[in-house]
């Protein structure tokens, strides 16, 4: 059988080349009008997508395959990977990099001010206040997550219908923040005094129930921040649970066994023995959280926007930069954000690197 | 017995294990049954009546209103709904493809980049997204995607790449390298032996994937209330913080559009929970 001469199928890859720029920037133009379409430019769009993805990697290995075979084995793999750096250097390091730019700026991003926004983000007094509510958010949201997660993990573990317990409690995790937000609202709202006013909020109807005096819980300063980490730990709990109990599955039963034979009672095995074990487990579980509760912003722009002193780092730069339009001072935030994050990130992150299978 | 049977209960005794777990599970239902009833009243019935207390007769007129009803301005959150429905698929879809493409490089070739590929993949899992936000925007700006629907689902799909490559390699790091070996062999290529043995074999991961993108970027906020200004295009998590923000609507109202909105992940929740949670310990650090 005859070969195609090499020339043609040069040309044929080159004709295929352009197909796929056509395709992809054909999809690129899709997304620009999607706005006004429905179900079948959702649809279209969907194939489209999915689409050229395939075909691009497609393309993009037929190009790769006529390499000589020496550069082949190098160049392949990065050329799949190629999609995914380019996306994330364009989408992840750039902008980064570019925050810490207008981080230096003022609020039009033209006159350099050098580190007038930092000195703004660690002496302004909301941002101070913000400073001291994330790190209530980070110490008591992350102990009472982890907390409240191990011990229904163990005991949901000692007992029967561990999967109904289980199911219960991380339920929470299915819903969004605001969702979350909205049915709290109502745990914590308050009609205000007046005679024979019933109120009708969850917390202040248990309290009146148990004798005690209806408040504005939202309101009530210092205590309100607490009443918002309570979300998060509702929300939460279920996340470390369901971790810390495939950890605690995992410890070796003859382990258990030994220490009781040896007379160890409960409590003892629980700090002896099944803490040591999954001791890994449960650092990288309060990592996450931590970084979690350093990030929070839904809850607090959903439940009280900030006001009643319940600010936070991330919600003070939603409002720096799409309510006063102070760009720079908005940047400045997000680095310190991120510096803030980086050290745990990296803590967190090694470990993850030595993680090898999928459970 | 249960999954449990070779753990001896606690000496303590089992009374205080299932007091302890009774309490938690109360505590933590709590919240979503009084939602659930308060939705299910008409409007009469919550002001005058205890929250606890049942209601009289089913009355589905608030999530007809949560639904449909306009209130100054803000329209229905079926509106909104559908836009949620044609943000999510799109987006869980492409995005779960280029993970599991990355992912099966990642898990099954060696190559120079990935020393660079992977950090920044695990940077994108934990990075604070206020820290790319501003840049960002002005991107999109230039792209003419800002307030579109088609830039959010950019968004969804760029800012999914992480996530849904480290499950895909957690996931592909499982099959045996004997089968990708044998196939060079037999003279497949990259792409074919992902066509051939990995994709095959990648129902479960799809799964996995497409649970936790569809859960995250359903119930995500801070992207779509940055991307999407318009009302008409916004979905219902910007909706429903909307519909919660305007003190006119009743609490009836505002419990079932909660309902509404956390309906599909809740579904999801209760018929896939066994996906949902491998989604979470294979997306998750874990020593």
């Amino acid at each position: 059988m005859a070969k195609p001469s090499r020339f043609l199928r040069s040309l044929a890859f080159l004709a295929l080349l352009l197909l796929t720029a056509f395709v992809l920037y054909g999809g690129f133009a899709l997304l620009k009008n999607l706005g006004s379409s429905k179900i079948l430019a959702t649809l279209f769009a969907l194939v489209w997508g999915i689409g050229s993805v395939a075909l691009l990697y497609f393309v993009l290995n037929m190009g790769a395959e006529r390499l000589p075979r020496r550069v082949r084995g190098v160049i392949i793999p990065l050329v799949f990977a190629g999609p995914a750096l380019v996306l994330l250097f364009w989408f992840l390091v750039f902008p980064t990099l570019r925050t810490l730019w207008l981080s230096f700026f003022d609020d039009t991003s033209t006159h350099f001010v050098f580190l007038e926004n930092f000195r703004f983000a660690f002496t302004d007094r909301i941002m101070l206040e913000s400073f001291r509510n994330n790190l209530l958010w980070m110490v008591f949201g992350t102990i009472f997550c982890v907390g409240l997660g191990l011990v229904i993990a163990v005991l949901a573990d000692r007992s029967r219908w561990e999967k109904v317990y289980k199911a219960i409690i991380f339920m929470p995790m299915a819903i969004s923040f605001v969702g979350a937000g909205v049915i709290w609202k109502f745990v914590y709202s308050y009609k205000g005094e007046a005679p024979g006013l019933l109120e009708i909020g969850l917390l202040n109807a248990v309290v009146v129930a148990l004798g005690g005096k209806a408040q504005a819980w939202l309101l009530l300063g210092g205590w309100n921040n607490f009443l918002l980490i309570a979300i998060m730990v509702w929300l939460q709990t279920g996340y470390a649970m369901v971790i810390l109990s495939s950890a605690i599955k995992a410890v070796p039963s003859e382990l258990l066994e030994a220490a009781r034979i040896d007379g160890a009672n409960e409590l003892r095995i629980f700090f002896r023995v099944i803490i040591p074990v999954i001791e890994g487990t449960l650092v990288t579980v309060t990592t996450t959280i931590v970084i979690f509760s350093l990030k929070l912003f839904d809850i607090v722009r959903v439940m009280t926007g900030g006001n009643y002193g319940t600010n936070v780092i991330a919600n003070e730069f939603y409002m720096e930069q799409f309510t006063y339009g102070q760009t720079g001072r908005a940047s400045a935030i997000a680095i310190v954000l991120l510096v803030a994050i980086v050290p745990v990130m990296i803590y967190n992150l090694r470990r993850f690197a030595e993680r090898r299978a999928f459970k | 017995m249960t999954t449990a049977s070779h753990r001896r209960p606690l000496h303590a005794g089992p009374i205080v294990i299932y007091a302890l777990l009774l309490i938690a599970s109360v505590v933590y239902l709590t919240p979503v049954l009084v939602q659930l009833v308060t939705g299910l009243k008409s409007f009469q019935e919550v002001s005058l009546s205890r929250m606890w207390q049942l209601p009289k007769s089913l009355s589905f007129e608030s999530f007809a209103k949560a639904w449909s009803g306009a209130y100054q301005g803000l329209t229905g959150l079926s509106v909104n709904f559908m836009n949620s429905v044609y943000l999510t698929v799109p987006a869980t879809l492409i995005s779960a493809a280029l993970g599991s493409m990355n992912g099966y490089v990642l898990a099954k070739w060696k190559f120079r980049g990935a020393n660079i590929l992977f950090p920044m993949l695990l940077f994108g899992m934990f990075i604070p997204y206020q820290s790319i936000l501003i840049p960002l925007v002005r991107v999109l700006q230039d792209m003419h995607l800002y307030g579109t629907r088609g830039g959010l689902i950019f968004v969804h799909i760029v800012y999914g790449i992480p996530i849904t490559t480290l499950i895909f390699r957690n996931y592909y790091a499982a099959i045996p390298d004997e089968l990708i070996e044998a196939s060079k062999i037999d003279g497949a290529g990259i792409l074919g032996i992902y066509a051939l043995i990995l994709f095959p074999l990648s129902l479960p991961g799809f799964v996995v994937v497409m649970i936790w993108q569809f859960t995250s970027i359903w119930n995500d906020f801070l992207f779509a209330v940055i991307i999407t200004s318009k009302p008409s295009l916004q979905p219902i998590t910007v909706a429903l913080n909307n519909l919660a923000g305007s003190f006119s609507v009743e609490w009836n109202v505002q419990m079932a559009g909660a309902l509404i909105a956390a309906l599909p992940t809740l579904l999801v929740y209760i018929f896939l929970s066994r996906y949902f949670m491998s989604g979470l310990l294979a997306g998750s650090v874990k020593g």
